[in-house]
């Protein structure tokens, strides 16, 4: 009994070495350890045995199975191994064609710039509304310091749609409708859309975005209005770069300028986009004029503040380098999906 | 504003490059547009003397001739003109000359012999009459016996001269001219400001005598001076005049019109020159035209005038239109002998509107239009009259005329210059700003902490301290301001509550692979009919503007189904295979029309689609997104939007109110946008949306706590019958337990009966307290079908 103990384990652990697979590996199992296995077959005799010998020949027949299990599980493990490993050999692909993406969609780049501008004045602490795009006259220009027949009403050709009804040329509308329904402090900007009646061209667009921004508090000046900008401008254009104010006339404004920034295209240097002179201009801006301040209920002996105008529009295409502005109303899909 | 450097210099001491100039002057408020150098038109063309001149053996239209140019030798040139004759001075384009025209000059061999340049005729150096006699004559241009051999053709024209053109703020009508432009200049540049003081002789006399003024309408014409200058002695002006004319940008015609353009460059202040003797009873009036009454200006052209009108009437008509343009009846020419001359101040808006009634503008209504000082009139005038003299014009009669009400007082303002300081935010030293104002030609003091200052009579721009503030802080350079954080408490920006619902849905859009799309509000107004929307479809009720800048651009939209289309066709157009589109903006509905107040401006949201994968179902999906988005109930019901297939329509109530039609464009309506592919396209009204997304409120629900049991279900229904009717049934049959319905197959055709459909679901049934028995799902199945029998729909066998 002794010899075939070791005969089965010497076969089983022989035939353990060549199996190749799995499911020869489970039939081996049941053939040696199973309930009609020969090893079982061996073990159901031991009750021929005599006293004596049958604690000696348990102990062996327990070596031999414990021997034959643990070389199963090794084996069993090996096979899995082997059989992940040629799965995964199987399964290679060419990681070089191309993705199933779905498409994904996106905003418009005038949107996505405004959505921009808007997280940074959020940040800084101005809140974000919204005027009317039709305005009557009175929020447009009368209350901005330009009376009936001022001169400077012929510096933007506005569209009318009745009388004293106008689209407005310009967010700065939304100043007024703000400081009349609100105290200083004052920290507003308002992005929105103007219209203008400029024939359509490469540059001009009688549709067109602009944000407004305004600020009014004690103690507000010029310089507060520079340090303002100057984030703005970081955020956009870069750390390195500079503003510089020029002289220049808003109606509601006083002192009013014009800001430009050190060419981005050149550093400053002078190059084609700058004309040759360093600096592009981005945005008009100022002190709030007194009779503005004074127009909505608020004492200017009290309080000062600034306002300033960007447009989106110019700011959309140097950032991307459009060439014409046509192209951001146009919404072909191949302009469009550039953008994210 | 076009200045010529040299007429500048003569009211300034000009030391510094032309390039520094205008960085400096742009730095202080008076941007440069554009630097004209006059000389850079023309090269090496030197005047010639012809010393001799020989038939060119080889041709016999060819002239050789020897000229002295100034140098040791003669110059050989060859020329075909007829005209030269030995002694005469012309202008020779040397070896490697430049000409006007932009052609360049070399020496060259002409029939076999060497010519070293070319012989210009007044035409080649782009010569009118007015600019040098005999420069229109056919030949080579002779030059006159001043000219010295070898001088510079750039010097005889006066062409070593600059023009800057100034842009000129609309606050600063007093730099619309010269002296303007010099006053800046010579504060800019630390210079003293040398300006003519008029003085002359009159031949005695009495204007009274001549003529008399009347001015009916003060409101329009504030001053009117007039003077009469007698024995015209009408000519040429002087070079010197001329050239400034024509830096300015006009031509000079003769010395009385002259002197009248001269001042109105040099002052700002347009003067008008009447013909004293086409002036009828000799009487003047300032009057608002009659209904009826007519002028021919000096154009030639005639014009109907309205009362709104501001004419210089003689006795009779109208023979100037204020402020715009002169009578040809009493035009000044060759042959007039006496002059009435005017200059006054016409008030700017009626000018403006008179001009652009007649579509009119010159020189003269553009600054009564930007406005003139009522003081400087007189100024002007004394100028006139003593170039008048200078030129020897004509004879001053003696006596003036100045009809005016009441001229305004000067202006003082007193201003503590901290508070110039606090608004800027630099300390600019107060003595230097004593020093800027006064250069400004504010006279001012500091006198006890107070700075006093005395506004110039034509600076009407000047209203306070911020515009005291500007002037300071534009002399003294924006270099200084420094950017500073604002003080104030730490706060918090806010968006409003329709941004943050409308940047929700657009994200919600974008992950859904759309593309935002942006177009103009305005449309045309043909938009209602390409919709094909009803007659009495309240969209029609558009705002439209009074200038559109075209048809296609004339109308406020009240939907943006027009421009969604127009989008889709540009796409297709361009072979763009397919396409998710959205647009969210506002539209325009009046109150009332016509518009009276401002409409309502009410947000809306477009969407549009097409391509293969496209279909009703995938716009449906994007709809229901959008509406779960906004946490909004919303039924299903088909609609009548007459721009959708009428089979494939719907639109969502949402507590009774339809907030999204959408569906399949109709093909009609398709076709009359170019586009004969499928396309899908929803409107949505974004107001009730954004008031159910912030009523919403998210409150977690405990997961299930028991397992759920799915239970498949195929049924047979009438083929008219929706599939909401026979979920609602099934919710009905076993109310409470029913979690989730799926739809998992819809057939019509091969066994099913003609009229029916088969619908089968997957039916998924939980309850939150128990598991479920199969005995209760087998009954609660029974019931669903029990339930569904009702609506005809029984069980698939």
């Amino acid at each position: 009994m002794r010899t075939q103990l070791e005969q089965i384990k010497e076969s089983a652990l022989r035939e353990l070495a060549q199996c190749g697979d799995l499911k020869a590996l489970e039939a081996l199992r049941v053939g040696y350890l199973g309930k009609k296995g020969q090893l079982t077959a061996i073990l159901k005799q031991m009750g021929k045995l005599s006293a004596e010998e049958r604690p000696v020949v348990g102990q062996i027949a327990n070596e031999v199975r414990q021997a034959l299990e643990a070389a199963i599980a090794e084996k069993q493990e090996a096979l899995r191994e082997k059989e992940l490993n040629d799965r995964l050999e199987a399964e290679r692909i060419d990681v070089t064609m191309p993705g199933k993406a779905r498409k994904t969609g996106g905003l418009h780049p005038l949107n996505i710039v405004m959505n921009d501008l808007i997280d940074i004045f959020q940040s800084m602490g101005f809140d974000v509304v919204d005027g009317p795009e039709v305005e009557t006259d009175y929020y447009l220009f009368e209350a901005l310091n330009l009376p009936k027949d001022h001169p400077a009403r012929d510096m933007q050709d506005t569209f009318y749609l009745g009388q004293d009804l106008l689209l407005r040329s310009q967010t700065s509308s939304a100043q007024i409708r703000v400081m009349e329904q609100r105290q200083p402090p004052i920290r507003i900007v308002c992005p929105g859309r103007v219209f203008r009646a400029d024939e359509v061209d490469a540059t001009h667009s009688p549709v067109f975005h602009q944000m407004e921004g305004l600020v009014v508090d004690k103690g507000i000046t010029m310089c507060d209005l520079k340090g303002c900008l100057e984030q703005f401008v970081h955020e956009i254009y870069g750390p390195e770069t500079q503003v510089r104010f020029r002289p220049s006339f808003f109606p509601f404004t006083e002192p009013s300028v014009e800001v430009d920034v050190t060419c981005a295209e050149c550093g400053g240097k002078g190059c084609r986009v700058c004309k040759g002179t360093g600096w592009l201009e981005i945005l008009g801006a100022g002190m709030v004029h007194p009779n503005v301040l004074a127009g909505c209920g608020i004492d200017p002996e009290v309080y000062s503040g600034f306002a300033f105008g960007v447009g989106i529009d110019r700011l959309t295409t140097t950032r991307y380098k459009i060439s014409d502005i046509r192209l951001l109303f146009e919404n072909d899909l191949r302009f469009l999906e550039q953008f994210r | 504003m076009k200045v010529s450097l040299n007429w500048l210099k003569r009211y300034v001491d000009i030391d510094v490059p032309v390039e520094e100039l205008c960085s400096r002057m742009t730095m202080s408020g008076f941007e440069v547009e554009g630097v004209e150098d006059l000389s850079a038109t023309m090269e090496n063309v030197k005047v010639g003397r012809i010393i001799k001149i020989e038939k060119h053996p080889d041709a016999d239209k060819l002239r050789v001739c020897q000229l002295d140019v100034g140098g040791e030798e003669p110059v050989q040139i060859i020329t075909g003109a007829d005209n030269v004759f030995e002694g005469a001075l012309v202008p020779c384009a040397l070896h490697k000359s430049k000409l006007p025209n932009g052609t360049h000059i070399t020496k060259g061999k002409l029939r076999g012999l060497p010519s070293n340049g070319m012989l210009c005729s007044g035409e080649e150096l782009c010569l009118k009459e007015a600019d040098y006699p005999g420069a229109e004559v056919y030949g080579i241009l002779i030059l006159k016996d001043d000219c010295i051999p070898g001088m510079d053709m750039r010097d005889v024209l006066h062409l070593n001269d600059v023009v800057i053109d100034f842009s000129i703020l609309s606050n600063r009508p007093d730099c619309n001219s010269v002296i303007g432009v010099a006053r800046e200049v010579a504060v800019v540049l630390g210079k003293e400001l040398k300006l003519p003081v008029p003085s002359y002789r009159t031949s005695g006399g009495n204007i009274a005598d001549e003529i008399a003024i009347t001015v009916e309408d003060y409101d329009l014409c504030p001053r009117y001076m007039g003077r009469v200058v007698k024995n015209l002695r009408i000519g040429p002006s002087p070079d010197w005049m001329k050239d400034c004319l024509r830096a300015g940008g006009m031509r000079p015609i003769n010395n009385i019109v002259d002197i009248t353009n001269f001042v109105m460059l040099e002052t700002g202040h347009p003067m008008h020159a009447f013909n004293l003797n086409d002036i009828r009873g000799r009487q003047i009036i300032v009057r608002r035209a009659k209904e009826g009454e007519q002028i021919t200006t000096l154009d030639g052209r005639e014009h109907p005038l309205t009362p709104e009108m501001l004419v210089i009437a003689d006795g009779e008509q109208p023979s100037c239109l204020a402020g715009i343009m002169g009578g040809l009846e009493s035009e000044i020419t060759a042959e007039t002998t006496d002059l009435f001359l005017e200059c006054a101040k016409f008030k700017r808006d009626n000018v403006r509107r008179t001009a652009r009634a007649l579509g009119m503008r010159t020189e003269s209504s553009a600054r009564f239009e930007k406005g003139v000082d009522t003081i400087g009139v007189e100024y002007a005038m004394e100028r006139a009259l003593q170039l008048i003299e200078e030129l020897d014009a004509g004879d001053i009669v003696g006596g003036v005329i100045d009809r005016n009400d009441g001229l305004p007082a000067g202006r003082s303002l007193a201003v503590r210059p901290e508070r110039i300081s606090e608004l800027l935010g630099v300390d600019v030293p107060h003595d230097e700003m004593v020093r800027i104002l006064n250069a400004l030609e504010i006279k001012t003091e500091l006198r006890d902490g107070v700075l006093h200052c005395d506004i110039p009579y034509f600076r009407d721009d000047i209203e306070g301290r911020a515009d005291l503030a500007e002037e300071v802080m534009r002399i003294y350079g924006y270099e200084h301001i420094v950017g500073t954080p604002m003080n104030g408490a730490v706060i918090r920006g806010r968006k409003l509550p329709e941004r943050i619902c409308g940047d929700k849905v657009k994200e919600l859009l974008t992950a859904q692979g759309m593309r935002e799309i942006s177009t103009y509000s305005f449309i045309t107004g043909k938009a209602p009919d390409l919709l094909g929307l009803a007659a009495d479809d309240p969209r029609r009720q558009a705002v439209v503007l009074l200038n559109p800048l075209g048809e296609e651009n004339s109308a406020m939209r009240t939907q943006l189904a027009f421009s969604m289309l127009t989008v889709l066709s540009t796409n297709l157009s361009r072979k763009n295979p397919a396409g998710r589109f959205f647009e969210l903006s506002k539209v325009f509905v009046p109150k009332s029309l016509p518009l009276t107040e401002q409409p309502d401006e009410v947000p809306a949201l477009c969407l549009g689609l097409y391509g293969a994968e496209e279909d009703f179902y995938t716009l449906k999906g994007i709809v229901e997104a959008v509406l779960a988005l906004c946490g909004a109930e919303a039924e299903f019901v088909r609609s009548d939007e007459p721009y959708l297939h009428p089979g494939r329509q719907a639109k969502a109530l949402c507590g009774g109110e339809a907030v999204v039609s959408f569906g399949e464009v109709h093909p009609a309506a398709a076709a009359r946008f170019g586009i004969s592919e499928r396309v899908y396209l929803a409107e949505l009204k974004l107001a009730p949306l954004y008031a159910l997304m912030q009523a919403q409120k998210t409150v977690y629900k405990p997961l299930p706590k028991f397992p759920a049991s799915a239970r498949d279900l195929a049924v047979i229904a009438d083929s008219e019958l929706p599939i909401a009717e026979m979920e609602k049934a099934i919710r009905a049959g076993a109310s409470g337990i029913v979690e989730k319905i799926e739809l998992f197959d819809v057939y019509q055709g091969g066994q099913i009966p003609a009229g029916k459909k088969s619908v089968a679901y997957s039916i998924l049934l939980r309850a939150a307290d128990r598991t479920l028995t199969d005995e209760e799902c087998d009954e609660a199945m029974k019931n669903i079908l029990s339930s569904l029998e009702k609506i005809h729909v029984f069980l698939r066998q």
